[in-house]
């Protein structure tokens, strides 16, 4: 006799805790906004995207588990959504020589302009520049170094977002951040000219 | 002056190091060698304020109104 009332409790609950989730999803929507806006190159494709994510979200709901990483859950679908979107059109990680240095932009910055503090000299480049290098970077080492620098995503949630071991998420970061200061050192140089 | 590549530390340590990725151990190895090493300080500096800058330049747009108000709109909660 019990029954119904015990059905009605357990959709309260349900009802309860879904309000509950996506009022939590909603907080993070800056924050994925943020990361999305660098993993594609338009505000519009970005708006597209999280709008996606979110609708996505949304509906599946129950297959988050409560109390897990809801922020690195949701950047799972992002990234997922992202890649569906057939944007692996783009040019070979291996076109670019790799072969310069960590230091070969603090170099080219004081060839260009003269010598200057370390921790001043990157503001030579312009802001622009820096959106435009990070555009540059092919996608699968620029997605790990949004997740991990502007997501602050640790290696470890980067890697169960995209679903690869996390010494791919090492090297890809590693590979990633000199084809990043490639970009600027070229940047450099033609902002000088 | 010119940075050369001479310290293989370096390459072991300052990512690792700026990303919070190192145990305590390492972190330490790290801080100790990063206080001792000049070439290896002065990369440090410039990593950081490079990561810093590209941060900065990276998360100045902010999301729209417009966007968080359908965001909003796509709950499904208060329907059912």
């Amino acid at each position: 006799m019990a029954e119904p009332e015990t059905d009605a409790r357990r959709l309260a609950t349900e009802a309860r805790d879904r309000v509950r989730f996506e009022e939590e999803v909603l907080d993070l929507a800056d924050q994925v906004y943020r990361v999305a806006r660098r993993l594609v190159s338009s505000r519009e494709e970005a708006e597209d995207l999280v709008q996606e994510t979110y609708a996505r979200a949304f509906r599946s709901w129950r297959s988050y588990t409560p109390g897990t990483n809801l922020r690195a859950w949701l950047m799972r679908i992002l990234t997922n959504l992202n890649i569906d979107r057939g944007r692996r059109e783009q040019r070979s990680p291996d076109m670019q020589p790799m072969e310069e240095g960590d230091y070969f932009l603090y170099n080219r910055l004081e060839e260009t302009s003269g010598p200057a503090d370390e921790e001043r000299i990157v503001e030579r480049l312009s802001q622009d520049s820096i959106v435009d290098a990070l555009t540059a970077v092919p996608h699968d080492f620029r997605d790990v170094i949004v997740l991990v620098d502007i997501g602050d995503f640790s290696y470890q949630e980067a890697a169960q977002i995209l679903d690869v071991p996390i010494g791919t998420v090492m090297s890809r970061l590693h590979r990633g951040r000199r084809i990043l200061k490639s970009q600027l050192a070229e940047a450099a140089v033609g902002e000088e000219s | 002056m010119t940075f050369e590549p001479i310290c293989e530390k370096c390459e072991e340590l300052i990512q690792p190091y700026l990303d919070r990725e190192l145990d305590e151990a390492e972190r330490l190895e790290a801080e100790t060698h990063l206080a001792g090493c000049e070439y290896c300080g002065k990369r440090y500096r410039f990593e950081a304020s490079l990561r810093r800058y590209v941060r900065q330049a990276c998360c100045s747009e902010q999301m729209s109104p417009e966007l968080k108000d359908k965001l909003a709109a796509l709950r499904t909660a208060l329907d059912a």
